[in-house]
């Protein structure tokens, strides 16, 4: 045999033998993993086992010292690894802060290149859809629909319509991601009236295209890199400084991939840019003359991608936030950090799971006696809004960037 | 007295006693083994379980004849707890290639017959492709491939079969003595047991001594002489799959030695030390795990990275003969038949290899069966052994009875069509479905099977058998939770239940000691939290017996 | 990413915890740096101060004699250098000792005596308590849905029931009642009519791998105690038992009623045994000293790990946080090093030696001598479980009388870095069962050496 006929069998071998080696970017998880010392803290503060029991879920602790040790069996953690919502609450307890959702997509990324028959079809459904329109839903087909439906809401919610702005000299660029492109338009809207009104340079994609997250969280490697790499590509185009964000899963997927694939400039979700960038006094400003929020009380959910993919600290910015809007007042829920299900792509496949998930933070939600419950990520406010819905409960969801721009003055 | 003489005793339940035993009562001899531990305790339970088909011995192309159609049998008779281990063997210079010269030549030869490719070569490309943790600057690899055998498994399972053949098995019992009978034409064989503390004899036309490093003093008790060259071997065990495939190298001295993805595990080994140390006392010392992980180091260069987690130190009994390097002596072996000293009928080993335990089988129970008149031909090698029968559908068992997917895979590894068997026992105790080794992991059916079906006296025992405690947390949670259950089903006392603990404890603290760091000190300190600070056992006021490795500070 | 406070707590176990709130008490602003859980979370229960001497055989009589050796025989143990006489007048090391460590232990009860956590005992006598493996320890407070052994042994016809729930296998009833009972019958003491049942709880409908968390969950919501209840009753009435024993998971908000409805419903005595990791009634505390914390007016940040650090003269400056992918730099005026010891992270181990991980810190062995060239596997006994314990398990930070981590020379590597908890070298809290008391003792303290630092500061100024 020559070399290169040499090198096909070895890797026949391996795929037979259902061997993928780790690569660069994995081996720093791999070692993660292996500081686990099977306490089972992850398992108390699992939100998936709270949900479901470590009977369905073996949980972050099995994850960690059982399913992800021995590669040739991945396919065999099918049962249990894809009820992962990615939350983080299990790294962020751990004594060794084990690195569990990022050994889950490792996992679930050999699932998919030698069991594509176990992987979800629901997720299929998905990457479908990915590698199609390189988005994670279906773009309208009609774009005077998508517009007529963003007129409709931005009405509903008294907001005005901004032109987008696509400008090549900006500073930032706003990146919407695909739930606020095409689904809950109103998030994206809010952003460009906030921005607008504090006068940032700012600009938008022409293309505006998937981050990769839930390419990544189905295990479709592949597809992943080829999103982030048209990403990169275009926002270093655009020659910004800093990208913004307004969800949470964003914010976290391309903390990381900006960092993995060298970016070098900053990526942030926009709570961030308003308290360290523009600052709390002209927020103080311009939030205290608006009078949409005149008399409320909300409740505020933490995303688990902000406060455990990126930094805890941006959920206290929301509230730093908030405490300027005079008339608004803030009961904090006993499950504000809670993971509210949304996350880990769990709701296409297992959506049980994802509403069990959910159903002990509506009952906190419930004692707060909030009326209006606001979070900055449109899976969560989505996640949360359809299940407070389902359980009767009168409390109404808004994201929190539409929740600021309401009370900003109109010109 | 000669209707309660056995036709033969098999003294040493390794590799190659259960082996015989089971030969032997496949030909229909009336049989006994009598290990003075458990099964699988000694030199076959420090191996790293390949059975491969002759590296070392190219040598001798005999031997490797024998290895590989050896190697096509094993798969036949049990492909269940087989495992394939691909190989690289990186090169960093020139000289790296001399080394494999005549083996590639040898290992090509019969690389169809057991279906393996020929030694191929790679690119240092595709040699880093296939594995990244390979040293940039290696010029290219050899490639081929061997296989892994459960050595617990394989064991116990030809203990098992020996069972169904209507042999006899039982372990802790210490062969003291083995004379002629006075009345009749037997040997009387005195030994201790030690689970019920009483002395036994039993008559016997036969007795092969098979007992590895202890072949000289059962030769002894015999009034026969067995030598030996003792040689010590140490491994490193890590906590996951490291490496992709094997990885053989050049050792820091020029031996050869191999970091192996084994099951869950990564086996760095190993070592060879002539050591006329009790076995019993044996633990890795410093010297042999540096010499490991630097010689490792110089392929693997972030391997000091990973994460330990034990060490294991076994003897091998080489054929002795002296006055050249461990490496040259030959890995064949011997059967000595003590006719010529006057004990006739009783038969030894020296020297042998894991992969050879059929054929040394084979060889004494031939001679055996001569010496008793007895014509029955050998057909261990074409009988599976017990669980091989047929395919198991996983997928459809975990659905049926509601057990993850991963518990039955490891389950099925170990045990093949057995998993039908163990699930049954959860329609009548569903409470049986619980995870009881999270590292593995092991569910409680499983080992209530094995203590019924598979004679374990100890929590240790039933590692061996279902890989309780094997994993990266080395039984910090799964001992208290196993030893109720083994308390339980074998209805011992309360004293028993925590010697039980403390004992398994020791066994694994053995492994622990040698080698302890990093993620393993944080192991550790919450292993001492568990038993120590909440269990309070450190000041348990219940006899514990010392370990022979425990004794003298 | 800036932020500024005055007193930085890098730890968020007990120690760390202990000191934020002391220090949030005496009106200072203060932030806790917390990169996850750690021992404090494994917590069985019991509230250990000091079980055995160093190197005992016997339990201490109780914690206020064990202290009082401590403090004579044993300078440099982290509760006699806590308690070092900063005035000679005070009557004496062990007094002082006693003084402080009574001051914390009344102090802790007191703020968690409304939370899930709240204790019962205190330093004039060693409860004795029981544990899912049917043994006993000696601790000073148990979180009072435990209860003391003694307490039981007055009742000759006593009769024992060990409760399991099938399909919970962290606690074998079975083999609980039968260690119990050898132990009775060896020191000829009462209950010693033991049983053993199973009762079903069932969370989420089946009967196998069900975990603690999930029953405790579970029965923390109204009305899920009547079930068990009903069963348990069966099997009181079956044995003539007068005492319950069940595993540790009768809830994590609402244990200690539950017991007592139990108590209420079934007219026994209904407690928790101390348990293993991942244990419920460490949840408790944790949460509960979090929820103190909190309270006090102190600031939390989790999921933050220091990496780095600024220093200017003899003073820490400032250090620089890791988060998932935010840094935030935060500076300080006095800083609480309590990050624990292997678990937690404070230390690290390689073959040749153990160093310490925030401020590479000097580290000594339990004999306080460099532990940096100290292999650790020859820091421990061949012995896995005995009283002589791990030795390398005593490794850690030497410090001052003022909760100083020092350096070679002996005095302070800064003036305003201060240390508690199992950072600290010197003691074997698994050996001497002290673990919680000495994390308390020396957060107590050091929050008091910190407020005393910074008035000293201010009058400087």
């Amino acid at each position: 045999m020559s070399e290169e006929e040499a090198y096909e069998f070895v890797k026949g071998t391996l795929k037979k033998e259902r061997i993928t080696p780790y690569t660069e970017d994995e081996i720093p998880v791999i070692n993660s993993v292996s500081a686990c010392i099977n306490c089972g803290l992850c398992i108390n503060h699992c939100p998936v086992v709270a949900a479901v029991g470590v009977d369905v879920f073996s949980g972050p602790r099995s994850i960690a010292v059982e399913l992800s040790r021995s590669p040739p069996e991945y396919w065999a953690t099918a049962d249990k690894v894809y009820l992962c919502t990615g939350c983080g609450t299990c790294r962020e307890v751990c004594p060794k802060n084990v690195d569990i959702p990022e050994v889950v997509n490792i996992v679930r990324r050999r699932i998919f290149e030698h069991r594509p028959d176990l992987v979800p079809k629901g997720l299929h459904a998905v990457r479908e859809t990915l590698r199609t329109h390189n988005l994670a839903f279906e773009p309208w087909a009609d774009i005077k629909e998508k517009n007529e439906s963003r007129e409709m809401r931005l009405e509903r919610l008294e907001l005005p319509l901004v032109p987008d702005r696509h400008v090549s000299d900006a500073e930032v660029l706003f990146y919407p991601g695909c739930q606020a492109e095409e689904r809950s338009q109103e998030v994206r809207e809010a952003a460009k009236i906030i921005l607008d009104h504090f006068g940032v340079n700012y600009t938008l994609l022409e293309d505006m295209t998937c981050c990769g997250l839930p390419a990544r969280l189905i295990g479709d490697d592949a597809t992943a890199r080829s999103l982030t790499e048209k990403l990169k590509r275009d926002v270093l185009a655009t020659g910004v400084r800093k990208v913004l964000t307004t969800c949470a899963g964003c914010t976290g997927n391309l903390s990381h991939i900006s960092e993995r694939d060298h970016w070098d400039i900053p990526t942030q979700h926009l709570l961030e840019f308003l308290v360290e960038d523009v600052g709390m006094e002209r927020l103080a400003e311009s939030l205290g003359k608006g009078t949409k929020h005149e008399d409320v009380t909300v409740t505020v959910h933490d995303p688990c991608h902000l406060t455990r993919h990126a930094s805890r600290h941006i959920m206290d910015y929301a509230l730093e936030i908030l405490s300027l809007i005079p008339g608004v007042r803030v009961s904090a829920s006993a499950l504000h950090d809670s993971c509210c299900g949304g996350g880990g792509m769990v709701s296409y496949h297992s959506s049980e799971v994802a509403n069990a998930v959910v159903s002990e933070n509506l009952v906190a939600i419930d004692a707060t006696g909030a009326e209006r419950l606001v979070t900055p990520c449109p899976l969560c406010t989505a996640q949360i809004e359809s299940n407070l819905f389902k359980a009767g409960s009168s409390v109404e969801v808004d994201d929190l960037i539409v929740f600021i721009a309401q009370m900003l003055p109109k010109e | 007295m000669t209707e309660d003489c056995y036709d033969v005793v098999v003294v040493g339940g390794g590799s190659t006693g259960t082996a015989v035993a089971r030969d032997c009562a496949m030909r229909g001899l009336r049989t006994l083994l009598l290990e003075r531990d458990d099964i699988a305790s000694a030199t076959v339970g420090t191996c790293a379980g390949m059975i491969s088909s002759g590296l070392k011995y190219m040598d001798e192309p005999e031997i490797v004849d024998m290895c590989s159609q050896e190697v096509v049998h094993f798969n036949h008779i049990a492909r269940h707890i087989i495992m394939k281990n691909p190989i690289l063997t990186p090169m960093l210079e020139m000289s790296d290639l001399s080394t494999g010269g005549n083996f590639a030549e040898e290992y090509s030869k019969r690389a169809a017959t057991r279906d393996v490719p020929p030694v191929l070569f790679l690119t240092p490309e595709d040699s880093r492709a296939i594995e990244p943790s390979l040293h940039p600057d290696i010029i290219a690899s050899m490639y081929f491939e061997e296989f892994f055998i459960d050595p617990f498994r394989l064991c116990l399972l030809q203990a098992l079969d020996t069972r169904v053949h209507g042999g006899e098995v039982r372990t802790y019992c210490e062969v003291l003595r083995i004379a002629k009978d006075p009345d009749s034409k037997c040997y009387s064989v005195d030994f201790y047991d030690r689970t019920t503390g009483e002395m036994g004899t039993v008559l016997t036309r036969t007795v092969v001594n098979a007992a590895g490093p202890w072949a000289p003093r059962v030769a002894k008790s015999a009034g026969a002489t067995v030598e030996i060259r003792p040689n010590k071997g140490a491994h490193v065990i890590f906590d996951r799959r490291i490496v992709n495939v094997g990885v053989v190298t050049k050792a820091v001295d020029g031996r050869m030695i191999y970091l192996f993805p084994h099951e869950n595990t990564t086996l760095l080994g190993t070592t060879a030390l002539d050591s006329w140390e009790d076995p019993d006392t044996l633990v890795a010392t410093q010297d042999e795990i540096e010499y490991l992980i630097k010689s490792i180091e110089f392929v693997v260069p972030r391997i000091r990275e990973a994460r330990i987690i034990r060490t294991m130190e076994g003897v091998r009994p080489l054929i002795p003969t002296w006055k050249i390097p461990e490496g040259e002596v030959s890995r064949g072996y011997e059967v000595i038949d003590h006719e010529s000293e006057g004990k006739p009928g009783i038969y030894s080993f020296t020297g042998g290899k894991l992969v050879m335990a059929r054929h040394m089988a084979e060889a004494v129970t031939d001679l055996v069966c001569k010496r008793l008149g007895v014509d029955e031909p050998c057909r261990t090698h074409e009988k599976p052994l017990p669980g091989n029968e047929e395919d198991v559908d996983i997928e459809e068992l975990a659905r049926e009875y509601g057990v993850s997917l991963h518990a039955l895979e490891r389950m099925r590894a170990r045990r093949g069509t057995e998993v039908r068997e163990i699930l049954e026992m959860t329609r009548e105790h569903p409470e049986w479905k619980t995870t009881i080794c999270t590292c593995e992991p092991v569910i409680e059916a499983e080992i209530r099977y094995s203590i019924r079906e598979e004679f374990p006296q100890t929590l240790n025992d039933l590692r061996r058998r279902v890989r309780l405690g094997t994993g990266t947390c080395q039984g910090t949670f799964c001992t208290y939770k196993a030893a109720a259950i083994l308390a339980e089903e074998l209805g011992l006392e309360s004293d028993d239940y925590l010697v039980d603990i403390l004992d398994f404890r020791a066994e694994r603290w053995k492994g622990i000691r040698p080698v302890i760091r990093g993620e393993q000190l944080a192991q550790e300190e919450l292993a001492q939290g568990m038993y120590a600070c909440v269990g309070n056992l450190d000041q348990s006021d219940i006899e514990y017996e010392m370990k022979p490795w425990e004794e003298g500070m | 990413m800036h932020m500024e406070t005055e007193v930085l707590v890098i730890g968020g176990g007990l120690a760390g915890l202990v000191a934020g709130t002391r220090a949030a008490e005496a009106g200072h602003r203060v932030l806790l740096v917390q990169k996850g859980h750690g021992a404090t979370a494994y917590s069985s229960g019991a509230f250990d101060v000091i079980g055995y001497l160093p190197d005992a055989l016997e339990p201490v009589a109780n914690p206020v004699e064990g202290l009082s050796v401590l403090a004579q025989v044993y300078p440099l143990h982290p509760y006699s250098i806590a308690g070092f006489p900063v005035d000679v007048e005070s009557g004496g090391e062990s007094a002082v000792v006693l003084a402080l460590v009574s001051e914390t232990v009344e102090w802790l009860k007191d703020r968690l005596d409304k939370t899930p956590a709240a204790l019962s005992g205190g330093l004039d006598s060693n409860l004795v308590a029981m544990t899912v493996l049917g043994t006993t320890k000696p601790t000073c407070l148990l979180q009072k849905s435990m209860v003391s052994i003694p307490e039981m042994e007055g009742e000759e016809d006593g009769v024992l029931l060990f409760a399991g729930v099938r399909g919970y296998a962290d606690f074998a009833p079975g083999a609980a009642a039968k260690v119990f009972l050898r132990d009775r019958m060896m020191n000829k003491k009462y209950p010693q009519k033991i049983a053993h049942c199973q009762v079903r709880v069932s969370p989420s409908g089946t009967d196998y791998n069900i975990s603690g968390v999930e029953i405790a969950r579970h029965l923390d919501h109204p009305g899920s105690i009547d079930s068990l209840a009903k069963e348990l009753a069966v099997y009181i009435d079956q044995f003539g038992a007068t005492d319950v024993a069940l595993p540790p998971v009768l809830g994590i908000q609402n244990a200690i009623s539950n017991k007592e409805a139990l108590e209420e419903r079934l007219g026994v005595r209904v407690f928790e045994l101390l348990g293993l990791p991942p244990s419920v009634p460490g949840l408790r505390l944790q949460n509960s000293l979090e929820q103190m914390y909190l309270e006090s007016g102190g600031a939390l940040l989790r999921g933050h790990e220091v990496v780095s650090y600024t220093m200017e003269g003899d003073r820490l400056i400032s250090v620089q946080t890791k988060g998932p992918s935010r840094e935030i730099q935060i500076s300080a005026q006095a800083f609480v090093l309590a990050t624990g010891k292997f678990i937690g992270g404070g230390l690290s181990g390689d073959k040749d030696g153990v160093r310490e991980i925030v401020f590479d810190l000097m580290s000594v062995t339990g004999e306080f001598v460099s532990a940096e060239e100290a292999s650790p596997s020859r820091s421990t006994s061949k012995l896995a479980v005995s009283p002589l314990g791990q030795p390398v398990l005593s490794n850690g930070v030497s410090v001052d009388s003022f909760l100083r981590p020092v350096k070679r020379n002996g005095l302070e590597w800064t003036t305003n870095l201060f240390s508690a908890g199992s950072i600290i070298a010197g003691y074997n809290y698994a050996t001497e069962k002290s673990g919680l008391g000495v994390a308390a003792t020396t957060g107590y303290t050091a929050a008091l050496r910190v407020t005393e630092y910074l008035k000293e500061v201010a009058q400087n100024e």
